[in-house]
């Protein structure tokens, strides 16, 4: 039961970390307006996930499995592309922000980035919850009837626990004042981005379309091992592995400089061009 | 911003070209209640090996192992194939992450 609730809470911990960092930046930047569409990608995301697991013995099983992995991988990218995007949006919109907030009302978000959260909190909890209902329809099936339901309940408790660790985590950086805060969270999601892209990678090796180059360029197992709580915070914060391959480390690295150039690129606007809010 | 990408993108076109030849050795591997049959499989050292999981239980199982860098969840009935390259000698643990009771070992030489 204690690793049913283990296993539920490791597959559910990056999913939470992640809508954690978007519903604690929206609370602190005022843009509540964004809230429910996060929840909304995120239900959207445990809907789809419970869809393919009732599939999984019928049209799913069907399918070639290393499409479903590639579909994976597919979520993982997309998953990169609104992060990235959505960094440099926060990184424009930090600027006009300067701290005047409680005389503000909520600032109303563009459709398309309501649509952009969404999409961010669909690729996060979908890439996971697939796993988790997979294996809690397990943890049911293989022990019908009145056995399964604490199981389940421990499974459920699991997911929760990894919520109450997100809160937790982000209630650390309550003491931060607000333009400390749009840093840290903007460097976290870069840093969420960087290893969502090297996971991606892992996965088209594991498929055998590429090659690793080098499976191995260090072992940091006796330090961190993945399967502790820190290895799995740092696994889905950073993209920590103990065994990283070197085309992982590539793209990992890789990722930085063009971000950082969009970056430069988006703080060299005139100045005129972001809103003042002290007006208001 | 094409400079930095130029780099690992050109690593990714030399290898996509060598991968997935389908006469690779295959190393067949299958999960029962019971756990890994067989609980020790071998490979040869720096090759291309794909290691071929069949999943006989009637509920979803994870290959995973944090030697091999690998994790891939199999649905009941079906067959999937984790590829691993360039290993060292040594001994290499796997487990099922959904039955952790479940164990195995891939012995590169």
């Amino acid at each position: 039961m204690l690793e049913t609730l283990l296993i539920t809470w490791r597959e559910s911990l990056e999913a939470a970390l992640i809508v954690g960092i978007l519903l604690t930046y929206l609370a602190r930047s005022g843009q509540r307006t964004g809230v429910p569409y996060v929840w909304g990608g995120t239900a959207a995301a445990v809907l789809a996930a419970l869809g393919c697991a009732a599939a999984s013995n019928g049209i799913i099983a069907r399918l070639d499995p290393d499409l479903q992995e590639l579909v994976q991988t597919g979520v993982l990218l997309l998953a990169v592309g609104v992060l990235t995007w959505m960094v440099l949006w926060m990184h424009r919109h930090a600027r006009a922000i300067r701290g005047d907030l409680q005389r503000r009302a909520d600032a109303a978000l563009a459709r398309g980035r309501l649509i952009g959260l969404a999409t961010i909190a669909f690729a996060a909890v979908f890439r996971e919850g697939v796993e988790t209902v997979l294996f809690l329809w397990g943890v049911v099936v293989q022990r019908a009837g009145a056995a399964a339901l604490p199981l389940a309940v421990a499974g459920l408790a699991g997911a929760a626990l990894a919520i109450a660790t997100a809160w937790l985590f982000f209630r650390g950086f309550g003491f931060l004042d607000l333009q400390t805060f749009f840093r840290v969270t903007g460097v976290l999601l870069l840093l969420v981005a960087a290893g969502l892209l090297a996971s991606a990678i892992n996965k088209l090796i594991g498929l055998g379309y590429v090659s690793p180059l080098v499976p191995q360029v260090w072992n940091s197992g006796w330090l961190v091992r993945d399967d502790s709580l820190l290895g799995r915070l740092l696994g889905a914060l950073v993209g920590y592995r103990s065994r990283p391959s070197l085309l992982e480390l590539l793209a990992y690295c890789a990722y930085f400089p063009p971000v950082v150039w969009l970056l430069r690129r988006a703080q060299a606007v005139p100045a005129g061009r972001a809103p003042r809010h002290s007006a208001a | 911003m094409t400079r930095p990408l130029a780099l690992p993108l050109l690593a990714l076109v030399l290898t996509v070209g060598a991968a997935r030849a389908a006469d690779e050795p295959a190393v067949a591997l299958s999960v029962a209640e019971g756990g890994f049959s067989p609980s020790e499989i071998e490979a040869p050292s720096r090759s291309r090996v794909r290691i071929e999981v069949t999943n006989r239980t009637a509920v979803a199982i994870e290959f995973e192992s944090f030697e091999l860098n690998r994790e891939r969840v199999v649905q009941p009935g079906q067959t999937v194939s984790v590829w691993v390259s360039g290993l060292e000698p040594g001994r290499y643990e796997f487990f099922d992450d959904f039955h952790r009771e479940r164990r195995g070992t891939l012995v590169v030489r």
